[in-house]
């Protein structure tokens, strides 16, 4: 697939420190219904554009609620979220919609569209920007969307699998289609919900190295979820962890290590 | 006895078989059986008249055969317009219930208030019964095949709209929050998560649907709604019991053929779908 332009990967290289804000979550608190104890309270922190944010923490800290309080695909109690500056807390309906379409998600469980296939699915990303029939299915989408399409699909290193059904992938492919469905939307912030856990460790350095070369490029804001601790070391400029439903941890990758950290995966 | 030694070295008494019944499901039981003996006799259930009748069946039974076809053509066509009915019925119907369905469903539709009148009116479609309809029908467009086919319609409606709308409920969450996190519209979402998820279920609900309609075609005849039910009706009265035993075989021809394509056609389509 080496006929496909790259235009992203050949813009210049720049990363100067950002000082406008991309994700700004002030006072988040979130409690199930039924339950006492909240997941996490009084959350606070702030991500600059480009910057690329590993959060990490134990096994129902609280990290995938977390993350869908940030775009409301869960209501926060309390708390208030600001995308690019603007607070999302009061938008609903198609405001809600338009400020959601800058946001990339890839989730835990990679949510693709069973019975399509992989192309057609990595097009769906296209529908955060247009709507309508031309983007249902790859059968009648543009020739240039389908170009973008299959461009992505061969940065996660799954071109030659487009016309493959989802449900027939496995459960590592279909996380890369998820994650080339992300890149098709172009977003300015991408929210990652263990992106790699289902990779074996090649692609998963794979994905880690083409997120970070995305982040630089593109000037992407990322905000990931990860297990791997050298992952979150070497990819995040800045780490934080959730750990006894709160925040207990902010700071520059460069100053943790495995040993300061293993207590957020206990 | 081990057993026995077993169950001692627990701790915990063995459980008994059976439960007492309460006082509550025991009395439920006796107004159960009493009101079931009741509606023996409401239901005219009497062995004497069985007994007296079967002479009468023996002798109907007897003039069946052989089976006439003196009427072939005319029965032929008939089954034939029978069937057409049927199909048409059913497909203008399956195509009526996608809109339906979608204002239905929990995660398709609109409003709450449009959900709860669309899944009243495919009740209420539902719950009349199709020669209700198949009369209401003739009196309103007039007697033949276009009154069968309306009822057909309306029946299909009540049944594939409530079948669509729940398969449309079923389908796997994920996919659609994965577009709602990126801010898709309702109808884009319906058209590439719900639609595509719902499709296997939705095709084995048309071919039941096209079944349950060709049974009903037959006897939809019996109040000049079309089809071969006005034969059978006529052959009856006029005591020409080998007619009607020929108009029956072909009858049990067409049910038999159409259930047999329709289950060869869903085992392909559920075999497709793995
Ligand atoms: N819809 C829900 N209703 C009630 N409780 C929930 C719901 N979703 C999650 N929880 C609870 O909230 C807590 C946090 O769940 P969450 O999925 O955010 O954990 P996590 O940090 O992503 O864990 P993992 O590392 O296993 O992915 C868990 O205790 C979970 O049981
Ligand atoms: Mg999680």
């Amino acid at each position: 697939m080496t006929s496909l332009a790259s235009p992203l990967l050949q813009q210049p290289v720049f990363s100067e420190p950002s000082t406008v804000s991309s994700l700004q979550v002030q006072g988040l608190t979130k409690r199930f219904q039924g339950t006492t104890a909240p997941v996490f309270r009084n959350v606070c922190f702030n991500i600059y554009k480009g910057q690329s944010v590993a959060l990490i923490g134990a096994n129902g800290a609280g990290k995938s609620t977390l993350l869908r309080c940030c775009v409301r695909l869960i209501e926060p109690d309390e708390g208030n979220i600001l995308l690019s500056g603007e607070t999302l807390s009061s938008k609903r309906g198609r405001e809600l919609k338009r400020a959601r379409n800058r946001v990339g998600f890839v989730f835990q469980k990679h949510c693709l569209v069973p019975r399509l296939s992989a192309l057609t699915n990595v097009l769906h990303g296209n529908l955060a920007h247009r709507s309508g029939p031309r983007n249902w299915s790859q059968c009648w989408a543009r020739q240039a969307d389908r170009d973008r399409a299959l461009h992505y699909l061969d940065l996660v290193g799954l071109a030659d699998l487009w016309h493959k059904r989802c449900d027939q992938l496995s459960g590592g492919q279909a996380q890369r289609v998820a994650i080339a469905r992300a890149l098709m939307q172009e977003p300015s912030i991408l929210f990652a919900d263990e992106p790699t856990a289902s990779l074996d460790p090649k692609s998963g350095q794979v994905i880690m190295e083409l997120f970070a070369r995305l982040s630089r490029a593109q000037n992407l804001t990322l905000f990931f979820v990860s297990h791997h601790v050298d992952h979150a070391l070497h990819y995040a400029d800045r780490i934080i962890g959730l750990r006894d439903s709160e925040l207990q941890l902010d700071a520059a990758s460069g100053t943790e290590n495995t040993v300061s950290l293993r207590g957020f995966y206990a | 006895m081990p057993e026995a030694q077993l169950s001692n070295d627990g701790k915990a008494p063995f459980p008994p078989r059976f439960q007492r019944p309460g006082w509550l499901s025991t009395a439920l039981f006796a107004l159960f059986l009493g009101f079931f003996l009741w509606s023996l006799a409401g239901a005219g259930m009497s062995i004497r008249e069985l007994v007296n009748g079967l002479p009468n069946i023996a002798t109907i039974a007897g003039e069946m055969f052989p089976p006439s076809t003196d009427r072939a053509g005319p029965i032929m066509a008939a089954i034939l317009v029978t069937f057409q009915m049927a199909l048409v019925g059913t497909v203008i119907g399956v195509i009526l219930s996608i809109p339906m369905a979608l204002l239905a469903g929990r995660n398709t539709s609109p409003h709450p208030l449009v959900r709860h009148v669309a899944r009243s009116i495919i009740s209420f479609l539902r719950t009349v019964p199709d020669l209700a309809w198949a009369l209401f029908f003739v009196v309103s467009v007039g007697l033949g095949p276009f009154a069968g086919t309306l009822t057909i319609i309306v029946d299909t409606i009540g049944f594939c709209g409530r079948f669509f709308a729940e398969a449309m409920e079923e389908v796997d969450p994920g996919p659609s929050e994965a577009l709602d996190s990126i801010g898709t519209s309702p109808l884009d979402r319906i058209a590439v998560v719900q639609i595509p998820g719902a499709l296997p279920s939705m095709i084995n609900t048309s071919l039941f649907s096209l079944e349950k309609a060709v049974r009903s075609s037959v006897v939809l005849g019996l109040v000049g709604a079309g089809g071969i039910g006005a034969e059978l009706a006529a052959s009856m009265e006029m005591f020409r019991y080998d007619q009607a035993a020929y108009i029956i075989l072909m009858i049990f021809i067409l049910v038999y053929a159409v259930e047999h394509l329709s289950s060869r056609l869903r085992e392909r389509l559920m075999h497709q779908s793995q």
